[in-house]
């Protein structure tokens, strides 16, 4: 009996994904010059490249300064460049000291969403900077076997540049370059060390809870004002590329790279937004300003939060409550013990739930601070009550804390008797 | 009894008391042996002999020393010893010699379990810290924290895991341990017998992945492995990493004499030849030992005999030693209490304890005195496994293996001399199984795109890439195969199921608790996890709710019921090829591909004390397809005239019930790897036909053995019936008593051996 005929009875039990359709035959190989549908591939603007007798398509399409992709124009990059510059703040977004020609505003498709080497990316695409034009450019694998070619074409060039902005691309796209780089690394020059700038933490620390997901095209509709026309979504992306290593014809895979053309735009636009709201060059909601505030404060940038918590807590919003616990935090931190519990104490008396921690911090304060042990009795007998009615005391967290609380009573009860 | 007992008085009074001595079928005695040593190498790193000097070791053992010499030379090992030898060292040293060498340098140490990794990553810690070396290992498993993981990738000499984190974690994330794989000179693979059946053959292809990766990265690292007494150990690890290997063989451990007792409980009804449970006849012996402060093993078959068996000793030595001198010991505990119970058993605070055959591998708990085991563990080579606990360097040691009524143990039990003069099992895999062998190609074009005329180990491949290629897996290109899908090739093969879709079995007893409890192969499922199945899990019983058999799901919820289900199989085989055959007298003998298509169709509750049947019901559950392989006797089809169409029949499913549990003692495997039905009139040929079938779809080589040793088998079978004492058929021989059932089978196994059908 063949093989073969055995591996078909057998096919049941294997694993075997559904074809997607019947495969059609190409030919063989064939020769560099002739290479299938170059009138679509020009209509597309892509030229090929070779290296060796591999080659690579490369896309590109240059866009005026002016041009306006959503809210902004990309000139706008500048005034936020000069901004990051001038403001002085540390911050993991700010590209003070660079200019726009070093940034690589980049992003790839694969044929998987799983890390793990057989996850071939099949297209590095990127906009940057150059001169008096926005240029996108993208490195298209359009034959498998040309991996070498593809990074050769690609790292000259971006030569010159020395960050990337992203969007997911610190725990996916680079770690997928440095992948897929690795298995060629003695055919191809070496990977850059790239700054990164990854919008996606940004993005997330700001909308997370307003959003539905963090996706990039929701942000584009909610933040952005992008609109994009029969976009193919991105999980099509590795199908209608196997597809083309079928048929060859770039009109298959067009849906992909104008897919990705939006992405690489986009994140120029998204880039100059975060900035401006975290610069204050853009009316931020009292939401974004809330958790902007809180970003500053776990960066250890007290001053910008306090300022941004201030502004809230002398607000009616509904933040209100947290930003008067997240000041006195700070003026505790400062040391301004009276300034915190100033705003602790005032919230007190508005009444509503407050929880046991922060009865467990204003104990704090008075029996190390304030010397008064009555009052942090006082405070903690009441975040005792609190932990008490948790009623998830089977949490080890829960016990713990009530064990802590417990203690500390132990211990006021003592200093107190001893007086 | 006055004051305590030794292990040598003990022996005296169970050879005499009234009670143990008539049930002792068996008693042999294993001579001590002296230690064969031979002085440290002269190259041995001067660190490292100090290290073992200030242990007290001034030596080597001849096998230890041998290992070193031919590891040092060049050569791929694999090392047999017994329990207890002090085998970790033939690793060990020659790695750690390599080491204070070349500090770049990089092993990588398989061991079949979490355990012990764990288990020999603290033994190498401390002897890396007693020697004073800078060297880094590090166990890497699903339970290392990824900042450390990242440490290990890079720096990590020494990376301590087991086959599976390497098939899933480490071979298809290759390019995060590029330097590992760059400087890789060794791959230590501990506990070799385990692989073997179908894991040993998913791992034999996990390791024609790593060396294929190693020679990406320039690297051709020596193999070191050490085994358990089997029939094959260099057949087994030549098969496994296709390198040529050198025995080491010279055991230079000292050891105690040794008693090894053969004990068949008594029988406690003539007719049926039913005897009194095994359980409680080993419960009995333990107590022996354990109220005399012998530490003792008891080894017993499942979860939950473990359980019992633990409880039942607790309760009767409790007043004498305190309960918790005696622990259990098996797959469920948490490895922190695990890890205690090992130390408890070294340190000698716990004397007793009552485990699976979790404790059958190399985990360390010092040597113990005594070792029980209620009933045979199913391979010669498992029995010496057990048996190992047992024996200290100096002193007396004794095994009592006790017999259950199952017709294997009844074999072994009443057959000493198979048991002793037998050399262990052979360990066979099939790394060639089509359907692993594809997954495996799979999981390596994932890794590296394959290269027209690359082999895969011995593996012709071209076809196998081709036909993956229509099925649009993989992408050919300039002379080139491309993985081309969007999965994650890996994380869908799992080296230990025996089929790849299981079915998960999820308890929904708590609400928004509901967790994944177990799995199960698809083709057990039929029968096991049909809807109002009684399911038994640690002890527990559960009712399935509901088995969603498209999505591979079974929903149970916990019950208390006094009664168990039984299912009915209808199983049709059907041969597709005939490739070998021999006739023998008026049978055939053959061997060849079939397909077995299996439906249940009803199950029935039966009552735990009185089997009486108290309900049953449909089973609606599509058919199952298996293709396999398996060996057959075919009867002359005039036998249904002169025999009887009923007595035929009759006597085909008594043959068979023996042969399901003859059979698996000479082809090394689980009784459950291997099945047997009996048909009266055969589809392909019409006549009367006795098939044993691989349970794994494409076969892993079990049928064919079956094949060539037919003649033993039936000849043991035979022998079996004629030996049982019950009068006409019983659990130990052909199933169940039935008028003249035991002259039917009887017949046909003579006529099977080219005789005749009546015997004067």
């Amino acid at each position: 009996m063949s093989l073969k005929g055995k591996l078909n009875r057998l096919k049941g039990h294997m694993q075997l994904e559904e074809k997607q359709q019947p495969a059609l035959s190409l030919p063989e190989a064939h020769e560099a010059k002739e290479i299938p549908h170059m009138d679509k591939w020009n209509k597309l603007q892509a030229k090929p490249q070779f290296w060796a007798d591999e080659f690579v398509m490369v896309r590109e399409v240059r866009y005026p300064l002016a041009y306006q992709h959503g809210r902004y124009r990309f000139e706008q990059l500048h005034e936020i460049l000069a901004a990051w510059q001038s403001c002085g703040l540390d911050h993991p977004l700010s590209a003070a000291g660079l200019n726009a020609e070093q940034l690589l505003f980049f992003d790839t498709e694969t044929t998987g969403l799983q890390g793990g080497v057989g996850n071939t990316i099949f297209l590095l695409g990127y906009s940057r900077f150059d001169g008096d034009s926005v240029v996108m450019r993208q490195h298209f694998l359009a034959e498998a076997n040309a991996e070498i070619a593809l990074y050769q074409s690609f790292l000259q060039a971006v030569d010159s540049a020395t960050h990337l902005v992203t969007f997911n691309g610190k725990s996916f796209d680079w770690p997928q370059v440095r992948t897929r780089h690795t298995l060629v690394r003695h055919e191809v020059p070496q990977l850059p060390q790239f700054g990164h700038f990854d919008l996606l933490h940004g993005a997330r620390r700001l909308w997370k809870h307003e959003l539905a997901s963090c996706r990039l095209s929701l942000i584009e509709q909610a933040k952005l004002g992008v609109k994009r026309q029969e976009d193919v979504p991105g999980y099509m992306a590795p199908i209608l590329y196997f597809d083309y290593l079928q048929d060859a014809n770039p009109d298959t895979i067009t849906g992909v790279l104008q897919h990705n053309e939006w992405d690489v735009l986009s994140l120029i636009t998204l880039y100059i937004h975060l900035s401006g709201l975290l610069l204050e060059q853009q009316a931020a909601s009292a939401e974004e300003r809330f958790e902007i505030a809180r970003w500053f404060e776990t960066l250890g940038a007290d001053q910008p939060a306090t300022i941004l918590y201030e502004q809230i807590a002398n607000s009616r919003h509904s933040l209100r409550k947290e930003a008067c616990i997240a000041l006195g935090h700070l003026y505790k931190k400062q040391k301004n013990y009276s300034q915190a519990l100033a705003v602790w104490e005032g919230l007190l008396q508005e009444g509503g739930y407050l929880s046991a921690d922060f009865f467990i911090e204003l104990a704090k304060i008075y029996e190390h601070q304030q010397k008064d042990a009555e009052k942090a009795l006082y405070y903690a007998k009441h975040a005792q009550r609190l932990l008490q009615q948790k009623g998830s005391l089977l949490r080890q967290k829960a016990k713990q804390d009530l064990r802590a609380c417990e203690q500390r009573i132990d211990r006021l009860q003592r200093k107190l008797t001893r007086l | 009894m006055q004051g305590k007992m030794g292990i040598s008085e003990i022996l005296e009074y169970l050879r005499a008391d009234d009670r143990f001595r008539r049930n002792i079928v068996h008693w042999t005695t294993i001579p001590p042996r002296l230690a064969q040593t031979v002085p440290f190498p002269e190259e041995l790193d001067q660190r490292i002999c100090q290290a073992l000097a200030k242990r007290g070791i001034d030596s080597l053992y001849t096998h230890q020393a041998r290992s070193f010499q031919l590891v040092r030379e060049g050569k791929n090992i694999v090392a047999v010893t017994p329990t207890a030898s002090g085998k970790s060292m033939c690793y060990h040293l020659p790695v750690l010699q390599k080491l204070t060498e070349d500090q770049e340098a990089r092993a990588l140490y398989l061991f079949p379990t979490k355990a012990l990794a764990q288990d020999q990553k603290s033994e190498l810690h401390d002897w890396i810290n007693e020697m004073g070396l800078a060297i880094k290992s590090e166990t890497y498993d699903g339970d290392t924290p990824s900042a450390i993981r990242q440490m290990i990738r890079k720096a990590g000499n020494i990376v301590i895991t087991n086959p599976d984190m390497l098939h899933s974690a480490i071979l298809p994330h290759h390019t995060k341990w590029v330097s590992f794989f760059e400087h890789l000179k060794y791959v230590v693979i501990d506990e070799l017998h385990t692989y073997r059946g179908v894991f040993g053959s998913h791992v034999a292809n996990v390791l024609r992945r790593l060396q294929r990766i190693c020679r990406f990265y320039g690297s051709d690292p020596q193999f070191i492995c050490t085994s358990a007494t089997i029939a094959n150990p260099r057949e087994l690890a030549e098969q496994l990493t296709e390198k040529p290997m050198q025995l080491v063989n010279n055991n230079g451990a000292p050891a105690g004499k040794k008693h090894f007792i053969f004990y068949n409980p008594p029988v406690v009804n003539q007719q049926l030849n039913i005897r009194r449970s095994a359980t409680l006849e080993a419960r009995d012996l333990t107590a022996q030992f354990l109220q005399n402060g012998i530490q003792t093993i008891l080894f017993a078959r499942s979860r939950v005999r473990v359980e019992i068996l633990l409880t039942y000793l607790q309760e009767l030595i409790k007043r004498k030693l305190g309960p918790k001198t005696i622990q259990g010991y098996r797959g469920g505990y948490l490895p922190s209490q695990r890890r205690q119970i090992e130390r408890g058993l070294r340190q000698g605070e716990i004397i007793g304890v009552v485990s699976t055959n979790a404790l059958e591998l190399g985990v360390d708990i010092g040597q113990l005195q005594a070792c029980i085991i209620t009933g045979y563990p199913g391979s010669v080579a498992s029995t010496w496994q057990q048996a190992g606990r047992a024996g200290r360097r100096q002193g007396e040691s004794a095994v009592i293996m006790v017999g259950s009524s199952s017709p294997l143990d009844q074999y072994i039990i009443q057959h000493p001399e198979y048991f002793f003069e037998r050399s262990p099992e052979t360990a066979r895999i099939n790394p060639d199984n089509l359907i692993i062998l594809v997954d495996h190609i799979k999981c390596a074009a994932y890794e590296l795109p394959f290269r027209q005329g690359e082999r895969f180990g011995r593996a012709e491949i071209v076809e196998i890439l081709e036909f993956l290629t229509e099925e649009q897996i993989l992408h050919f290109a300039k002379g080139k195969w491309f993985w081309m899908n969007e999965s994650f090739p890996a994380h869908n093969v799992s080296l230990r199921s025996a089929a790849q879709e299981n079915v998960v079995i999820i308890d929904i007893t708590e609400q928004g608790n509901e967790r994944v409890i177990g799995e199960m192969d698809r083709f057990s499922s039929l029968t096991l996890l049909h809807e109002e199945a009684i399911y038994l899990h640690q002890g527990t019983q559960y009712q399935v709710e509901r088995l969603d058999y498209a999505e591979k799901k079974a929903y149970v919820r916990e019950v208390q019921v006094d009664y168990y289900t039984d299912a009915n199989l209808a199983v049709q085989l059907k041969v597709l090829e005939e490739e070998q055959g021999r006739t023998n007298g008026q049978v055939e003998i053959a061997y060849g591909e079939v397909s077995v298509h299996a439906m249940a169709t009803m199950f029935k509750k039966i009552k735990f004390e009185t089997h009486e049947n108290i309900g049953s019901g449909p089973i609606h559950l599509p058919e199952e397809e298996l293709h396999t392989n398996a060996a057959w006797v075919s009867f002359p089809e005039t036998l249904l005239q002169t025999m009887g169409q009923t007595e035929v029949e009759r006597g085909l499913i008594g043959v068979a019930h023996v042969l399901q549990h003859v059979a698996p003692l000479f082809v090394m495997c689980d009784p459950m790897d291997l099945h047997v039905i009996a048909q009266r009139k055969a589809i392909h040929s019409g006549q009367p036909t006795v098939f044993l079938y691989d349970r794994y779809p494409g076969g892993i080589g079990l049928s064919e053995e079956v094949y060539k040793e037919m003649g033993t088998i039936l000849q043991q079978a035979e022998h079996l019936i004629q030996s049982c004492g019950c009068e006409s058929g019983c659990p130990s021989c052909i199933g169940a008593a039935e008028e003249g059932g035991k002259e039917l089978a009887q017949s046909l196994l003579r006529v099977a051996q080219g005789g005749t059908l009546y015997v004067s």
